[in-house]
C-alpha cells in the first residue's frame, strides 16, 4: 500500500513536468517555430504539441490524486471490522505514547524541583522548615506513583478495549515483579510511617507461566489502593497450589463497608461517588485488575472487615493459573 | 545519612542530565558511595549519536560498574529511541555490564517490541521510568549489581561492616561499636540487614532462621537472640529499642529489619 501511494505521488510530480513542459513551449512557440519550421500551419506546430502537453499532463496529476484518495479510503467489509478496530487501537495507543512522554514532563520537573528543595532545605541548618512546605513537598512525592499508575491504567485500557488484543503467556518471576512494587512504594510508606511487608512460601519460590505486565499492573494498583487506605501496616504474600499461584494484599485500614463491595469492580466506581463528594481517584483501577486478571485465566477477590473490630482489614486476592491457559 | 565506602563507578547516559529530576539521582547515588560520571557530548547542536559515541568512549575507558542509561535523546525521530541504538552497542560489547533504563516503556507489550531484539538471553538490564525516586533507583541497582558491599547502613543510626563483621551505632560523626554483637548474633543481624539491603520490605521467614536457634522451641530461643541484639545496640544508643523498631516479627511469618527511627 505505502509502495503505491510513493509510485502515485512520484507520478504526479511527474506529470507536473509535463505540465510545465507544455506550457513553456506554449509561450516559446512564437519565438522558436518560425526558425525551427519552413511552413507555419495557423498556429506554430509548437503550440499544438506544448498544448497537448499541458492538458495530458494536467489529467495526469487528476488521475495521480483520484488513485490516491481510493488507496486511502478504508475498505471495510463486515470481516474487516476488526482490523478497523485494532488500527484505532494501534492509533491511540501510538497517540498515547507519543503523548506520554509529553504528559510526564511536567511532573518530573514539579518532583524534580521538589527533591531539590528538600535536599538544600535539609543541608541548611539554619532554615526552620514549617510543616505547611513540608506537606507540600511529601504530597508531591506521595503523588508520583498515583499519577505513574494512572498513565499506566489509561495505557492498559487502551489495549483491553481492542478486541484483537492477544493473550501471551512467558515465563515470569513473581517474586521479582512484587521486589519491584515495593521498591517503587517503600519510600512513600517510610514517610508516612507506614511499613510493607511480603514474602514467599516457599522462599525459593520460581518461575510461573503468566504475563509479567498483567501481573505488575494488577499488584501495583491493588498495593498503591493500599497505602492509601492502610492504618500502618501492608503484607503481600506470595503462595501457590499444584495449580494457581496467589498474591495477597492484606491492609489494617479501616475496612470496605459491605454495602460498598458489590460495587467494588464496577468500572469508575467510587466509595466517594455513592457519599456525592468529590471523587478522589478515577476508579479504574479495580476494575482494569480484575478484567487483566480474568482476561489471563485468574481472578481477582476481596473480603474486608470494618471497624470497630480489632482485626478490621482488607485483603484483595489474586489468583493466576501456574502454567498460562 | 551513612556513606558506604565502596569504589563502584557509574555511567549516567541521559540528554536530559541537567534537569532537577537526574540531579536529585545523581546526588542519591552519590551519598550511597557512588563514583557518578555523566556523559557531556560537547558541540553545540549534540544530538543522539553524539551520546551514542560519548558513551561507548566512557565506557571502555572508565569500566563502570553500571549504566544508567535513557531511552530518549530528543524530540527528532532518530533520537526518540536512541537509548535503545545505546543499549544494544553495551549488551554485545560489553555483556557483564548492568544497564538500568529509564523508559516510558516500564510496562506493556511495547517494551517487549522496544527491548527483546536487544537483549541476550543473561542480560542484566532493567527498566524504571523517570517518575521513579531516587531510592527506588539505587533500590534497583543495588539489586541488579547483586554483589553484596563491604558496609550496610541501617538507617542513620546504624552500620554493619561486613568484613570486620561488627556493627557500629553512628552518632554525631562518631562510630562506635556494638561489642556485645557477635558469632551467632551478628550471623542473625547480619541475615536481616542483608536481606533489607537488597529487598526492602522481604521477610526473612523462621525457616531460614532456625539455623541460628536452638533448644526445644526454636521460635522462642530465636526471641530471646533478637531481644538481646537490641538491648545491645539500645545499651549504646542509651535508647530502649521496642518490639516494633529495628526487627520486626511478621505477624508469625519470620522477622525483617526496618530502619530505626529516633
Amino acid at each position: 500500500m505505502k509502495k503505491r501511494i510513493q509510485i502515485l505521488q512520484v507520478t504526479k510530480i511527474g506529470f507536473a513536468f509535463v505540465v510545465l513542459g507544455g506550457a513553456l513551449l506554449v509561450l516559446a512557440s512564437p519565438f522558436l517555430s518560425e526558425q525551427l519550421f519552413a511552413n507555419v500551419w495557423g498556429v506554430e506546430p509548437l503550440t499544438y504539441v506544448g498544448v497537448v502537453l499541458f492538458v495530458l499532463g494536467l489529467a495526469g496529476i487528476s488521475a495521480s490524486y483520484a488513485f490516491m484518495d481510493m488507496l486511502n479510503e478504508p475498505q471495510y467489509s463486515s470481516g474487516e471490522e476488526n482490523k478497523s478496530d485494532s488500527d484505532w487501537t494501534t492509533i491511540t495507543g501510538q497517540y498515547f505514547d507519543l503523548f506520554d512522554h509529553d504528559l510526564g514532563r511536567p511532573l518530573r520537573r514539579i518532583l524534580g524541583k521538589q527533591r531539590e528543595v528538600r535536599e538544600n532545605l535539609k543541608g541548611s541548618q539554619d532554615t526552620k522548615i514549617s510543616d505547611d512546605v513540608l506537606d507540600l513537598m511529601d504530597e508531591i512525592e506521595r503523588q508520583a506513583p498515583n499519577f505513574r499508575l494512572m498513565l499506566a491504567n489509561i495505557r492498559i485500557l487502551v489495549q483491553l478495549e481492542s478486541p484483537s488484543e492477544k493473550v501471551e503467556f512467558q515465563p515470569v518471576e513473581p517474586v521479582q515483579i512484587v521486589q519491584k512494587i515495593v521498591d517503587r512504594y517503600m519510600h512513600v510508606a517510610h514517610d508516612s510511617k507506614k511499613q510493607i511487608s511480603w514474602w514467599a512460601d516457599p522462599s525459593e519460590f520460581g518461575l510461573v507461566y503468566s504475563d509479567s505486565s498483567a501481573i505488575e499492573h494488577i499488584v501495583t494498583n491493588l498495593v498503591d489502593n493500599a497505602m492509601r487506605f492502610c492504618t500502618s501496616e501492608i503484607e503481600v504474600r506470595i503462595t501457590k497450589n499444584p495449580t494457581h499461584f496467589f498474591i495477597r494484599i492484606w491492609d489494617d485500614g479501616g475496612g470496605i463497608p459491605s454495602q460498598y463491595m458489590q460495587h467494588l469492580f464496577d468500572r469508575g466506581w467510587t466509595p466517594e461517588a455513592t457519599r456525592r463528594e468529590e471523587k478522589i481517584s478515577s476508579g479504574l483501577g479495580l476494575f482494569i485488575a480484575r478484567t487483566l486478571a480474568r482476561k489471563y485465566g485468574g481472578d481477582l477477590t476481596a473480603e474486608s472487615l470494618t471497624e470497630p473490630n480489632d482485626d478490621h482489614h482488607t485483603a484483595f486476592l489474586l489468583s493466576l493459573p501456574l502454567a498460562g491457559d | 545519612m551513612n556513606k558506604e565506602k565502596f569504589d563502584r563507578k557509574i555511567i549516567i547516559v541521559d540528554d536530559e542530565w541537567q534537569s532537577p529530576i537526574l540531579r536529585s539521582v545523581k546526588r542519591r547515588l552519590d551519598e550511597e558511595g557512588w563514583q557518578t560520571k555523566v556523559v557531556v557530548p560537547e558541540g553545540l547542536m549534540i544530538s543522539g549519536d553524539d551520546f551514542e559515541v560519548e558513551a561507548m568512549f566512557a565506557i571502555e575507558s572508565e569500566s563502570p560498574d553500571a549504566v544508567l542509561l535513557d531511552v530518549r535523546f530528543g524530540e527528532h525521530r532518530e533520537d526518540r529511541f536512541k537509548g535503545l541504538s545505546i543499549l544494544r552497542n553495551i549488551v554485545e560489547q560489553y555483556p557483564h555490564i548492568p544497564v538500568l533504563m529509564f523508559t516510558q516503556y516500564v510496562q506493556g507489550p511495547d517494551r517487549e517490541a522496544a527491548v527483546t531484539g536487544t537483549l541476550k538471553w543473561d542480560s542484566r538490564v532493567d527498566f524504571i521510568d523517570k517518575l521513579a525516586s531516587p531510592e527506588e533507583v539505587v533500590l534497583r541497582l543495588r539489586r541488579l549489581i547483586g554483589t553484596a558491599p563491604e558496609t550496610i547502613p541501617i538507617g542513620a543510626y546504624l552500620t554493619v561492616d561486613v568484613n570486620a563483621k561488627v556493627i557500629y551505632v553512628v552518632n554525631e560523626n562518631r562510630s562506635l561499636p556494638v561489642d556485645d554483637i557477635m558469632g551467632t548474633k551478628f550471623e542473625i543481624f547480619f541475615e536481616l540487614a542483608s536481606t533489607m539491603y537488597r529487598n526492602p520490605g522481604e521477610v526473612v521467614p523462621f525457616s531460614k532462621l532456625m539455623k541460628y536457634s536452638e533448644g526445644e522451641d526454636p521460635r522462642a530461643s530465636l526471641r530471646v537472640r533478637i531481644r538481646e541484639i537490641k538491648d545491645a545496640i539500645g545499651n549504646v544508643m542509651g535508647v530502649h529499642i521496642g518490639a516494633n523498631d529495628l526487627i520486626v516479627n511478621v505477624r508469625g511469618q519470620g522477622y525483617r529489619m526496618v530502619s530505626l527511627d529516633l
